[in-house]
């Protein structure tokens, strides 16, 4: 099957525009512009399935998917306890993670610069649900 | 909401006979500001970066007086160091930006990172070489350099890409980092930024932060082994330790000015003092879980800590053998 890299799809797709709740976005999140959202992220986590792990486990297929749960890394114990909660990576949680990791998951090793503007999360999220939607 | 002034709760502790008295006191901050740097002025006042809310904050330690000047649309200062010319200096990753806060009028002067090279670099530290420039770490894979006279900024491709993290000036002026994704320390050419790259013994340890001792040998906080390193660039030798306690990981280090080595340990939630002349190893646990702490620096007698989870400064007074 055709395999294509995220940075291939979003050329192709120019502004690719993915319907999202987006929390409290104003409009639609939009890949393109989550892709430079992205940067934000980008010194601790992949999106490509062949890169692995970084400080921080890879986000390839992240939606969708149980908190703490891939292989051959090494989560913290509050994301470990978080998990057997039942936290789910989806829209929702996500936008609520990245505006305020601590809120979320007390002692969180992540530390990102805060995303305060809801738009931006939304975008970057499109740019997230994009990661292997297309692959296979 | 919580009060703006300080929670104090000063305690002295015995410990071994070797280091005997210490005192611990906890200062909140408002709620959200996420302290993640610290530092402190030859006055005694204390600089933080308020990550999450934009903020500079400035505490007076004698009254617990907090005051928090915004720095600008977007911005998430990580990194903060008192500059020789007094100011509080911030590495910006919200507004891309090197950031001065005047000390007496608290007028913000902010130096943005050339966009059209990287729009976004996840600044991360600095620290002033010998000759008043300030140079700096872009996790997203740069380093540079600014010259605050001038406004020359210069931003270079770091090593391996993703990763540089913590900085340091050793007593002569000279500049290192090193790169957590990278796993290594470097030496940056002052004149031409060319980086010179330092493998530590073990791969792949995870070198966090660094921090020069007086005799210019650079300390390294090893994240992914647990481990505080050395490297004595006049023997071009490396020694490493493995903090006590099950599974360590050591996020960050500051040398004291008695050349003491002082290290943030994220499994048991707690402060570590290495003795590298006794190769011993003393914890100082929060008194609250999740603390959070990924940085230290301090002044004779005084280490000082910010908890970036509970929202707090924390600060242990010991006695200096000078004084």
């Amino acid at each position: 099957m055709l395999r294509l890299t995220l940075a291939t799809l979003l050329m192709i797709s120019g502004a690719a525009m993915i319907l999202l709740s987006g929390a409290r976005a104003t409009e639609p999140g939009d890949a393109t512009r989550g892709q430079r959202a992205f940067q934000r992220c980008y010194a601790c986590h992949s999106v490509e399935p062949d890169e692995g792990h970084l400080q921080g486990p890879n986000l390839f297929r992240i939606l969708g998917r149980p908190a703490a749960a891939l292989p051959g890394f090494e989560y913290s114990e509050a994301m470990r306890r978080k998990a057997a909660e039942g936290l789910v990576w989806d829209r929702t949680t996500l936008d609520a993670y990245i505006a305020d990791p601590e809120a979320v998951v007390p002692g969180t090793l992540m530390s990102i610069p805060p995303v305060r503007d809801p738009q931006e999360r939304a975008d970057l999220i499109a740019y997230l649900s994009l990661s292997g939607q297309f692959k296979d | 909401m919580r009060c703006l002034l300080a929670a104090l709760a000063a305690v002295i502790f015995l410990q071994s006979p070797a280091w005997a008295e210490y005192s611990d006191q906890y200062f909140e901050v408002p709620e959200g500001d996420r302290p993640h740097d610290v530092a402190v002025a030859p006055d005694g006042t204390v600089w933080y970066s308020g990550q999450r809310a934009g903020v500079a904050g400035k505490l007076d330690p004698a009254t617990g007086k907090i005051e928090r000047i915004p720095l600008g649309e977007n911005s998430a200062p990580h990194g903060v160091i008192i500059g020789p010319d007094g100011g509080a200096w911030f590495t910006d990753g919200g507004q891309n930006a090197i950031v001065r806060v005047d000390p007496e009028t608290h007028a913000v002067k902010v130096w943005p990172l050339p966009p059209e090279r990287m729009p976004y670099t996840n600044l991360n530290t600095a620290a002033f070489d010998g000759k008043g420039r300030i140079w700096f770490t872009g996790q997203n894979g740069i380093y540079g350099r600014l010259d605050p006279n001038t406004g020359e900024m210069k931003v270079w491709d770091a090593p391996r890409g993703r990763g540089p993290y913590g900085i340091t000036a050793t007593p002569s002026g000279e500049i290192w980092f090193v790169s957590l994704a990278g796993s290594y320390l470097a030496n940056v050419d002052l004149e031409t930024g060319e980086a010179t790259v330092y493998e530590p013994p073990t791969p792949n340890q995870g070198a966090r932060r660094v921090w020069s001792d007086s005799q210019g040998r650079l300390w390294i906080s090893e994240w992914n082994t647990g481990n505080v390193s050395v490297y004595d660039p006049a023997s071009d030798s490396w020694r490493q330790w493995k903090l006590p306690g099950e599974n360590p990981r050591t996020y960050s280090v500051w040398v004291d000015p008695d050349d003491k080595v002082w290290l943030t340990e994220w499994s048991s939630n707690a402060v570590v003092r290495f003795d590298p002349e006794t190769e011993t190893f003393q914890s100082f646990p929060s008194n609250r879980p999740n603390a959070n702490v990924r940085q230290m620096l301090g002044r004779r007698g005084e280490a000082w800590i910010p908890e970036s989870g509970t929202d707090r400064l924390r600060v242990i007074r010991y006695a200096s053998k000078n004084d």
